[in-house]
Formats: structure tokens, sequence, C-alpha cells
């Protein structure tokens, strides 16, 4: 086993499992699917780099404020594309619309802010620093690729899991009507779990950037559907299928590549995701029980 | 006289081109027991939602202890003091029984006494609610609203679907609740049990009251036996 790549193939792997945890949140909780996600992606990636650049921040220092940046993206999205809309019979399908649309405004603000070109954080943001992991090379911010994703995937579980907000978001995943009869501000656990999403995916967006170190408009469209095909596969709405999927995603890539070669990767990626579907149809972690509403 | 807990005048409610509640004027005083009754459609839930603020009124006006309430969404209502007991009971299957009683308060009290009062519930505290008998969710539903401590609990069908020997237990609880001076209102299609129950009654037919007053008269009155109550069985 090629060490270099398994590791490689978990830090990619971990970026696709912060994205699609994010999006399987407000799958899972609202019953959604938020085709902003993506662009809130890109916009962290674009947002990060201005904020070394032009701010002066060091990479690290960027992180918290592009989460921040992307919680407010969050509550803009639930604010634009959902909650007009909630009242509808088409609820589900007049969301998915407005939701691309809004990220199609999104992507339009990038492309007037900074234009059409890749954009890369400045020379010297990055520690030079390497390290040595079972005979393989590491970079510090491949480590703290990994960790993050780790503190942020236990952190949203704990929080979903231990917390009154969790129960909440678990009360409105089941039964939204049901939630306000207890008492629940259902508004406010949508708004808060856009924030969370969008926040996630923007750390996602930021660190994608700084792994390849470069920004492109086109960058969200490249992970939307491995977003979507991770969160399939993980089980539609389970978190840890999200993760343990994120993580085959990036693995599978990164073997493709080592052994077969770079233009199989999609192919062979998405075919083990599918293989993966056919065997085991309501995903890795997830349960035939129908939503009850 | 005292101050109403509760009152309802003219109140409207539409679903689309349906109009379910046409101009339904009721009234609770405080710690008393009063029902609706009717058959299947005649706007009794319609009535509770628009009151306990899940559905919001085409006309009318509420208030609480007398603040006005038409237009308050749910969650605020919970929070002071008017609660609803769902038809169907809507509890959450997927979490514990604890969980779905923290939903309601997270205060530790309140849970407290509704293990007191439901010690099954305590027994079964760490089960998803979803595997529990018809009779103990509908006692979970009602523990659900108790732990916010209601002034004014609203009951919607907490009989159906339940054994015999469920119901008499649940409106034992019924009875409890009032007794410790919380206001009911109760909606029931098993009408002739609510109103041996009830201080007052409303009859309800086509979304539109057509018979009140005190529940024991209501009981003796042919016209209203022979048209809504049916024949003792």
């Amino acid at each position: 086993m090629d060490i270099q790549q398994l590791l490689n193939g978990l830090f990619i792997g971990s970026i696709y499992a912060l994205f699609a945890i994010g999006f399987t949140l407000v799958f899972g909780v609202l019953d959604r699917l938020n085709l902003a996600h993506p662009a809130v992606f890109t916009v962290a990636a674009f947002v990060g780099i201005e904020l070394v650049e032009v701010g002066g921040l060091s990479i690290w220092a960027a992180l918290p404020v592009v989460f921040v940046v992307g919680g407010l993206l969050g509550l803009v999205i639930e604010r634009v594309a959902f909650r007009p809309l909630k009242g509808r019979p088409d609820a589900h399908f007049a969301g998915l619309i407005s939701s691309i649309a809004l990220a199609g405004m999104f992507i339009a603000l990038l492309q007037w802010r900074y234009g059409p070109d890749t954009k890369r954080f400045p020379a010297e943001s990055f520690p030079e620093t390497t390290y040595k992991v079972l005979g393989a090379q590491v970079t510090g911010v491949q480590v703290a690729i990994l960790l993050i994703t780790v503190v942020l995937a236990v952190g949203l579980h704990l929080l979903v899991g231990r917390t009154r907000l969790g129960r909440g978001m678990r009360a409105t995943a089941e039964n939204p009507t049901a939630a306000r009869v207890v008492g629940i501000n259902v508004d406010r656990v949508s708004a808060t779990t856009l924030a969370i999403s969008s926040a996630l995916g923007a750390v996602a967006g930021a660190l994608f950037a700084m792994n390849v170190n470069s920004a492109q408009l086109g960058m969200g469209s490249a992970i939307e559907l491995k977003g979507l095909a991770v969160i399939v596969v993980g089980g539609m709405a389970s978190l840890p299928g999200a993760l343990v999927g994120g993580l085959l995603l990036g693995l599978a890539e990164v073997f493709t590549v080592q052994y077969i070669g770079s233009s199989w990767r999609d192919l062979v990626a998405f075919g083990l995701l599918f293989l993966i579907l056919v065997a085991r149809p309501q995903g890795l972690f997830g349960t035939r029980k129908v939503r009850e509403v | 006289m005292t101050e109403l807990i509760l009152t309802v005048d003219d109140l409207r409610v539409r679903y689309g081109r349906v109009e379910a509640v046409r101009g339904v004027t009721f009234e609770a005083a405080p710690g008393s027991l009063v029902t609706l009754v009717g058959a299947n459609g005649a706007g009794k839930s319609s009535i509770i939602n628009a009151v306990s603020g899940m559905v919001r009124p085409r006309g009318g006006r509420i208030t609480f202890e007398g603040r006005d309430i038409t237009r308050t969404p749910a969650h605020r209502l919970v929070a002071s003091g008017l609660v609803q007991v769902p038809e169907g009971r809507q509890i959450l299957g997927t979490l514990t029984v604890e969980e779905n009683l923290q939903l309601g308060s997270p205060g530790r009290r309140g849970i407290a006494e509704v293990y007191q009062r439901f010690p099954v519930l305590a027994e079964r505290r760490r089960l998803q609610a979803g595997s529990l008998s018809g009779g103990e969710q509908q006692m979970l539903a009602i523990g659900r609203a108790l732990v916010t401590r209601p002034r004014l609990i609203l009951l919607d069908e907490p009989s159906m679907g339940l054994a015999p020997r469920v119901v008499d237990e649940v409106f034992g609880v019924i009875g409890e609740i009032r007794a410790s001076g919380t206001t009911v209102v109760l909606v029931e299609q098993n009408a002739r049990r609510a109103l041996r129950a009830a201080d007052h009654g409303y009859v309800l037919a086509g979304g539109e009251i057509v018979h009140s007053g005190p529940a024991a008269e209501l009981l003796d009155d042919d016209r209203v036996v022979q048209a809504y109550l049916g024949v003792e069985t």
C-alpha cells in the first residue's frame, strides 16, 4: 500500500467530506437540496485568498473569518431562497430552483469583483515545514485539513446529538409540524441549520483553495456532483455517511490517478460509488425508513 | 365575574377555497374544562390549530389572558403558557422519550413531575418514543405539553385510536390536569364522554356552533342527543 497516496486521498477526501456534511445537513433537517452550497464553497475560496492577500491575515486566521462569512451567506440563502417559498405545495422544487438562481448570483458577483481568472494565495502564505508520517511527506496545510475536518465533524455530531438546538434540528427533520406544536421555532432552526451548513461548506472551500493554491469560478460546479454523489452513497441525510463517503471518494480518486491514469479518475471514482449503491441502495449509513411527515 | 382565560370571537379559518370555520365564538373561564364536539370535518381541529398558532385565522380575534394572540406563532404561545396536544399525538419517534420531553422544556423539574405522574415514561425514558404503545405515546404527548407548565392546554382527540381501558386512563389524566387548576379545551369525537367530563360544551357542525351550554344540559337536550350524539351504546 502506498502510504503517500493513501494520505493524499484522505486529505482531498476530508474536503469532500466537509463539503458533503454541510450539504447533507440541510437535506436531512430541512428536506431541501441547497444548490447554492457549491457557490458558498467558491465564494469562500476567493474570500480566503483576499483576506490573506489584502487583509494581511495568515491563512490560519483567515479560516475562522471564512467560517463566519459562510454562516452569514447561509442566513442569506435561507431568507432569500427558501423562506419565501416555504408554504408552497411545490416548495421542494421551488427551493431547488431558487437556490440555483442565488448560486448564479453569487458567482456573478465573484466574477464582477475578481474577474474570470484563477486566483492564488500570495507567495509565502504557506508554512515551509513538512512532516514525515510513516515515510510519507505531508505539509502543514494537509495536516490542518484533516484536523479541521475531524474537529468540525465531531463538533457537529455533538451539537446534533447533545444540545437543545440539536434536538430541535432532529425534531424538525422528523416532523416539522410536531416540532412547531411543542414550541420549536422552526424558522429559526432552519436559519441556524443553513448557517452551520454554509459555514462548513465555506471552510471546505477555503481549505480546497489552500490545498491546490488556487481558486476558480468553476470550482463549485466541479465539487457539486461529487457532493451529491457522496450524500447519496453515504445514505441521504446521514452525517457519518457523508464523512465516510467523502473520504472514500478522495481515496478512490487518488488511487485511480496513481495506478490507472488521471483521465480515468471520474469514471472509476463514480463507478465505485455506483457499485456501492447497487449493493446497498439505501447508502452506507442510510436506513430504508421513509420520512414521516 | 372572573376574567376569561380564552376568548374566541367570530373566528374564521379557510384552506384555499374551503371554509373550515365560519365565525365561531366561544370562551373558557380559568380552571374550567370546555369541550368542542361534533362530527368529523365539523371544524374542531381547525379551531384548535388557530388558537394554538399553528394555523393563521382568516378572520376574527383570539385572546389569551386578555392579550390578543390572533397572529402569535405557536412557539411564542407555548412559552407563554398555551400549549396543544395535537391530534394523532405527533410524538417524535426517532427521539428518545426524554428528548421528547426536553423539547417541551429544558427544565429538569418539569420533566421530573411528568415522570412522577406517568411512571411508565420514566421507565422508558431512554427508549425511542416510536417504540411506545399507542396509550404510552398519548401519555408522552400529554406529558410533553405539561412540562411547559401551561395555564391552558388544548387537547385534540386524545382518545382517538386507543383501547377502551386506555381511554379511561386518558380521561382520568384530563380530570387530574383540570383539578390542578389548568384550563382545558377538549376536542372529541367521543362527544358523550367529553360532555360528561366538561363544564361547558359547544356542538359544532359545518364549521359553526349549533348548540352551546352547560355540558350537563347538552347531554339532557333531546335535540342535541338525537342529532349529534347518536344513540347510547
